[in-house]
């Protein structure tokens, strides 16, 4: 085995595991912390190509996904807060109708 | 990657999920103990097998599998732990073993600024509107999960889909022969096909500051409107009035919460 093999294992399973989390947890706040758990598993994904290219492009690529995770940690949080404001309860299911 | 290690992967990955499957939290009779197995057979199995099969590639494999190991299981953990602080905890320590990693593949200024931005700053937030949100010890929603069964085959197929294929990666010069320094001395190198003098020994950190300013540097710019955005679209959403369904509970005197309430 390569060892930049054994890194792409470790990082699908980070974001296997992430995607679980995400789609079967019923607290907003837990489901964001599992996007995060991704954004890791692609973080590592990222530098290991870089690895076995030799070159600094997907470290580049992992400066830029430390961005885009802040921005999303800001606003989803933002947006948790707001909603649980309104209803009084970090359930996802408490949202789970539409258009009202 | 020899067929019998795929089929140890996929294996491992098998035991993974059922793990993770009995592990995640559920109302009525939890199978927590037969998880908590189940999900240490499979980490025990990923460990020993990248040890057997890295350890003797290169020095580091060691290391290597030791923090594959802690991430994965503390990544576990973030998502089936029933409280919402332990789940943020416990991704402290999947950011401190993944940049542990990174530092093993020599991205020594990523691995700093993983810990510096999630550790030091994304968590922290996280941890306040928990703090902020959290109402009793253990919320009726954090007790139970959605389609855990579904979730775990889509979470699992996706990752058994993309490790059953990382061996097939396409022939370049092979990473373990070249030493940290060599290894960001061609990367930068590579930086200067303008023809710029570039200096010829050239730390991780210059270099990928070289990448960023030079090649990636739209993106940067990009990078940075985006932030502003974000910036201004929290500040927009937290100053929106709306209307709350629910009833207001009578603020307590700052005393009180301690001694007779629960604090958290």
């Amino acid at each position: 085995m390569d060892i930049v093999t054994g890194y792409i294992i470790v990082g699908a399973i980070l974001f296997g595991l992430g995607l679980v989390g995400f789609l079967s947890r019923r607290n907003m706040i837990v489901m964001f912390l599992s996007t995060e758990v991704m954004f890791q598993g692609v973080v590592v994904n990222a530098v290991a190509f870089a690895r076995l290219h030799q070159n600094l492009d997907g470290q580049a690529y992992g400066l830029f996904l430390l961005a885009i995770a802040a921005v999303e940690a800001g606003l989803a949080l933002g947006l948790v807060v707001l909603l649980y404001r309104v209803r009084g309860t970090l359930d996802a299911n408490a949202w789970s109708v539409m258009g009202e | 990657m020899t067929p019998a290690t795929a089929a140890m992967v996929y294996l491992l990955i098998t035991l993974g999920a059922v793990g993770t499957f009995l592990l995640l939290p559920r109302s009525g009779k939890r199978m927590a103990g037969a998880g908590a197995v189940f999900g240490t057979l499979g980490l025990l199995g990923l460990f020993l097998l990248l040890l057997i099969e890295i350890a003797d590639i290169e020095e580091t494999g060691i290391y290597f599998a030791v923090f594959a190991t802690i991430a994965i299981a503390s990544a576990a953990r973030v998502v089936t732990h029933s409280k919402p602080v332990y789940s943020a905890l416990y991704f402290v320590g999947v950011v401190l073993a993944v940049s542990a990693m990174l530092v093993l593949l020599h991205a020594e200024f990523l691995a700093i600024a993983l810990i510096i931005i999630y550790a030091g700053a994304i968590l922290v937030t996280y941890v306040f509107v928990i703090m902020l949100a959290q109402k009793g010890p253990s919320a009726i929603y954090d007790q139970s999960s959605r389609e855990p069964a579904l979730a775990v085959l889509a979470g699992f197929l996706l990752a058994a889909a993309v490790a059953g294929h990382a061996g097939n990666l396409p022939d370049r010069p092979r990473a373990e022969e070249m030493t940290a320094l060599a290894f960001v001395n061609q990367a930068s190198a590579q930086l200067d096909s303008a023809g710029n003098q570039a200096e010829p020994q050239m730390g991780n950190t210059e270099a990928i500051g070289w990448s960023v300013m030079t090649k990636y540097v739209v993106a940067l710019e990009l990078a940075g409107l985006l932030l502003l955005i974000a910036m201004v679209g929290a500040i927009a959403l937290s100053r929106k009035q709306v209307p709350s369904e629910v009833a207001q509970e009578p603020r307590r005197p700052v005393g009180e919460v301690g001694r007779t309430a629960e604090p958290f």
